[in-house]
């Protein structure tokens, strides 16, 4: 009976932890983009934007992840284009405050590489992605860094004379650099 | 004593406004007729809309000190058609140095590429309202870009004039006239 119960309580504590969810620690963390105005490079990053991970090593096929990007919240270090960005040509926040990328199920590469195929959505327009990332788990901590190549118009970024690459290069960069911490630990 | 010459706060709106249209003027043909490339092209018309807002500021001040301070008199031998002409020139200058700037920042606030004005990077500055909020901004901007052309090829003529006639009275018929609005330190050299 003892033994029973024990079993159960271990089992009800296992469940969260075989789950692994993973709380992102923004302030450590870093999602930043990077573009080229006239043939000027630029990088710029999120200042607000939150990030649900749900990732255990064994079964990284369960995983899930969804990060929500407050487009506002960009900034860049130029008046100018921080004016411009969140306006009706470029995110459009009024319109669409958010972006977001969901994923379910990360594919393991080599070593400690990684794959996750998800929907991104800016502007309201979703697309299918494939997000490489590497990711190295040290006890209950874990960094996640990657890279992605976006072209901009594809979501609509960059409308009416914009649509050109001519002045903002259609190419846009995204970068992450995730601290998480195993939640419940 | 009536004043001889323009006072301090007169001749330096009066030189800063020179020194902001010589500029405007340089760098307003230069993006216009040359190929600079796009990353110089966006670097001078945003430096063309700055020095554009300061001059429109400094001839607003220079127009309301203009109004509430009496310039020194014209020479008693200047003929009545000169002063006229005098007085005609400059009430030009000063319309076209607040219309310029004004049908500038209209077509900037018109303009489809609906890029933001950031006085030297740094002070940012509205569009107009209504222009900047047009559904379709092409055909206005499109007019308010020849206007802006055609009065610039206008201010210029004036400018030339305006200079003419100073150098005109200094050099030629030496009555002082030009001296009344240079600076101190230029004055006394």
């Amino acid at each position: 009976m003892l033994f029973k119960i024990t079993l159960l309580s271990a089992m009800a504590f296992a469940a969260p932890a075989l789950a692994a969810d993973w709380a992102v620690q923004t302030d450590k963390s870093h999602l930043g983009f990077s573009g080229v105005q006239t043939g000027a490079p630029f990088k710029g990053s999120f200042g607000t934007w939150r990030a649900e991970i749900s990732f255990d090593p064994a079964h990284p096929e369960a995983g899930h992840a969804k990060v929500t990007i407050d487009l506002a919240s960009a900034r860049t270090g130029d008046t100018q284009r921080d004016t411009a960005l969140p306006q009706a040509d470029w995110f459009d926040v009024k319109h669409f405050p958010q972006a977001t990328f969901e994923a379910a199920g990360f594919t393991p590469k080599s070593g400690d590489a990684y794959e996750a195929a998800g929907k991104l959505t800016i502007r309201g327009v979703a697309k299918d992605v494939l997000l490489p990332f590497t990711l190295a788990v040290a006890g209950d901590s874990a960094t996640a860094k990657g890279h992605l190549v976006l072209v901009r118009t594809v979501f609509g970024v960059g409308q009416g004379p914009w649509t050109s690459g001519e002045w903002v290069a259609l190419d846009v960069g995204v970068d992450f650099d995730l601290v998480a911490t195993k939640a419940g630990s | 004593m009536p004043r001889t010459r323009y006072d301090t706060v007169a001749i330096g709106l009066h030189w800063l406004i020179a020194l902001g249209i010589l500029a405007l003027i340089a760098i307003g043909l230069t993006m216009t007729h040359m190929d600079l490339g796009p990353m110089a092209k966006f670097r001078v018309y945003q430096l063309h809309k700055s020095i554009g807002i300061t001059v429109l500021s400094a001839a607003l001040l220079r127009v309301l000190w203009r109004l509430t301070h009496r310039p020194p008199a014209l020479p008693d031998a200047m003929p009545m058609l000169e002063r006229r002409a005098a007085e005609g020139a400059h009430v030009a200058l000063y319309a076209f140095l607040l219309f310029l700037p004004l049908t500038g920042w209209a077509l900037v606030s018109a303009s489809p590429f609906n890029i933001p004005t950031v006085l030297y990077g740094v002070i940012p500055w509205p569009h107009l309202p209504v222009l900047s909020a047009l559904e379709d901004k092409a055909p206005v901007e499109h007019l308010l870009k020849i206007v802006h052309g055609r009065a610039a090829w206008l201010l210029i003529a004036l400018v030339l004039v305006h200079a003419g006639a100073a150098f005109r009275h200094h050099f030629i018929l030496r009555d002082g006239i030009l001296r009344r609005m240079l600076p101190a330190i230029v004055r006394k050299a």
